[in-house]
């Protein structure tokens, strides 16, 4: 159980987290979405005491991570690949983790089994490709066997084989009871692993609810209508809670009403329809327009790249 | 300290919780396990004794150059007092004594070497952890984090005291046949010679913790080295100039530097200056207390 009360961080002018309150809950596995320096590690990182807070407060089980008796045990956290010194072996890694809290050697062994590290554990930390070292982070994350677990981007330079450990992982150790709490950038991968999201964009929370909501509720159904009377009937639809695009020749994209209302309206007033198509929404499109407002480091178009770049359009707004 | 001890094994992963000791343990594990820290210890054991040993030889030779040179090597040249050419063997000692070769100080004579290395090893102990990142494992591992701090700070401790006391023990014996053929005994019993070897690994050490502080205000190993070698080598050679200038103040300056102080902690054989081995003693620990208070605000409320 992760419970975070208006936390807030800034780094100078800088806001990173702007007082988010959420709670991530016990038996199952709550994502953590957003854009690239949404704030998600940022509020990982404050989690475990790593940054303190400039406002607000966040427990992990109950109490403040830097107050538990045995820290490993409550939470175990993969915030960063790279934080093993790069000439000490895995294993050496492991073990001098495993002493702050008289965890036996045979652990050690147990999470370098389980994360596939056995081959390598000997070998220098600072050699490793990202997915091994993301391995290693993983197994010391779960050195301790927490309660809580907190992953940032686990899948990232895993192959295919280790992508999939990871979601089998995640959705085993929610199905036991604990606190799944991992952050990605990708949509897809939240869709394959995650019952619960919270999705960040600059600093703030945008939505938090159960995936199948978001994916339902978020937006709105779309219907394309094809008409030979691309303006009339828009007009005869249109009205409040209603939107209307029009993108393409003889095509309007009708939000707010669904295909038996926009038949009834066609048909009472005379005008051909030849085509109306329920549009789903896809999880990414549903992503994109949550953070569509609050990407920091929006790409540029290609025939832009010349011009001067705006590059933190986000912040300098 | 703040250390918690309340046992809250966790099922799969046994364990006793966060204890002291078990970050102490930790501390040590990560020390060992570094190829690089133990050819740097080896390397210290060699340097010291090799240096204490070059100044052994040296230090015979000069004694009995002093004999050869009789009265005027005490006095100086153009005063030639009457009676024996020559001068004794204790003469001639203290003649060295005099000029700053402290025969007895022998076993400790490659001391700016561990001081050097293990400074720099100290500093490395804790700046290696922020450039690799791995502060952020040991912070989520001890997140009240001091009492990582007091640990790597006992592990250099005991380290650094323990390669210098034995350095300084072998070359202590290295130098007695070397120091007997130029005439002069030497043995644990003698003014300076124990006390020196005793005390010469407490420079060191605290040294080591000047360098662990440093490394963890600064964060950078190559910035926690350069400040740790001008605190000890380059404040002594600027107070030195200093010196030159007219007046007593400059001359009492040089006196309270970490180096000189820590020094006159050794040198007991050496009336000549004003500080008391005692006063230089607290002297340097005064300057130990500047940076480790800070050191250790630092690493409790700075993000890492």
């Amino acid at each position: 159980m992760i419970e975070a009360v208006n936390l807030t961080k800034h780094y100078g002018a800088k806001t990173a987290v702007a007082g988010v309150t959420f709670t991530v809950k016990p038996g199952m596995v709550t994502g953590f979405l957003g854009p690239n320096g949404a704030g998600k590690s940022t509020t990982m990182r404050m989690i475990v005491g790593l940054d303190k807070p400039t406002a607000g407060s966040v427990t992990v089980n109950g109490k403040p991570y830097v107050k538990h008796h045995d820290p490993l045990h409550q939470v175990g956290a993969l915030l960063d690949a790279k934080a093993v010194h790069t000439s000490r072996s895995a294993y050496n890694h492991l073990l001098a983790m495993a002493a702050t809290h008289g965890i036996p050697t045979s652990r050690v062994n147990e999470v370098i089994d389980m994360t596939g590290l056995a081959a390598v554990a000997k070998k220098k930390a600072g050699g490793f490709s990202l997915g091994m070292g993301q391995r290693l982070g993983i197994a010391s994350a779960l050195l301790g066997d927490p309660q809580t677990l907190i992953l940032d981007e686990p899948v990232n330079g895993l192959d295919p084989e280790g992508v999939l450990w990871v979601r089998n992982l995640a959705k085993h150790l929610a199905a036991q009871g604990k606190t799944v709490f991992l952050s990605s950038h990708l949509m897809s991968e939240m869709a394959q692993t995650a019952d619960h999201l919270i999705v960040i964009g600059r600093g703030r929370i945008i939505a938090d609810a159960p995936i199948a909501e978001i994916l339902a509720g978020n937006q709105q159904a779309k219907v394309r209508v094809r008409t030979a009377d691309v303006t009339h009937l828009g007009q005869l639809l249109s009205g409040s809670g209603v939107q209307v695009e029009c993108n393409e020749n003889e095509t309007l994209e009708v939000s707010g009403l669904d295909s038996r209302q926009i038949a009834k309206i066609a048909l009472d007033n005379h005008v051909l329809v030849y085509e109306l198509t329920p549009l789903s929404t896809s999880l990414e499109e549903a992503y994109f327009d949550l953070t569509k407002d609050s990407v920091e480091y929006h790409s540029q178009e290609l025939d832009d790249a010349a011009a001067p770049a705006p590059a933190l359009e986000g912040t300098l707004k | 300290m703040s250390t918690t001890t309340i046992p809250s094994p966790s099922a799969a992963a046994g364990g006793t919780g966060l204890t002291f000791s078990g970050v102490l343990r930790s501390e040590w594990i990560k020390f060992r396990s570094l190829r690089s820290t133990q050819l740097l210890l080896l390397f210290t054991f060699v340097a010291m004794v090799g240096v204490g040993t070059f100044a052994a030889w040296a230090r015979g030779k000069a004694v009995e150059r002093f004999m050869e040179l009789g009265p005027a090597a005490v006095n100086g040249p153009g005063v030639s007092p009457s009676g024996s050419p020559k001068l004794t063997i204790d003469q001639a000692i203290a003649a060295a004594n005099a000029n700053g070769l402290n025969i007895y100080g022998t076993p400790i004579a490659g001391i700016q070497m561990g001081v050097l290395i293990l400074g720099a090893l100290a500093v490395l102990l804790i700046s290696s952890e922020f450039g690799t990142g791995m502060i952020r494992s040991t912070m989520t591992a001890v997140p009240k984090r001091l009492p990582t701090f007091f640990a790597k700070a006992i592990v250099l401790v005991v380290v650094s005291y323990v390669l210098t006391l034995v350095s300084a023990f072998v070359t202590f014996l290295i130098s007695i046949p070397i120091m007997s053929s130029a005439g002069i005994t030497m043995s644990l019993g003698m003014d300076g010679v124990l006390s020196s070897i005793l005390l010469g690994g407490v420079y060191v050490a605290g040294v080591a913790l000047v360098g662990l502080s440093l490394g963890t205000l600064i964060r950078s190993s190559a910035g926690g080295i350069v400040v740790l070698v001008g605190l000890f080598f380059l404040l002594q050679i600027a107070t030195q100039l200093l010196g030159l200038v007219p007046g007593d103040f400059w001359k009492y300056v040089g006196q309270y530097v970490p180096s000189v102080a820590g020094g006159r902690m050794l040198e007991i054989g050496d009336k000549a200056a004003f500080i008391s081995p005692l006063s230089g003693g607290l002297i340097f620990l005064g300057w130990i207390v500047l940076v480790t208070v800070p050191a250790v605000i630092s690493l409790k409320n700075r993000d890492v």
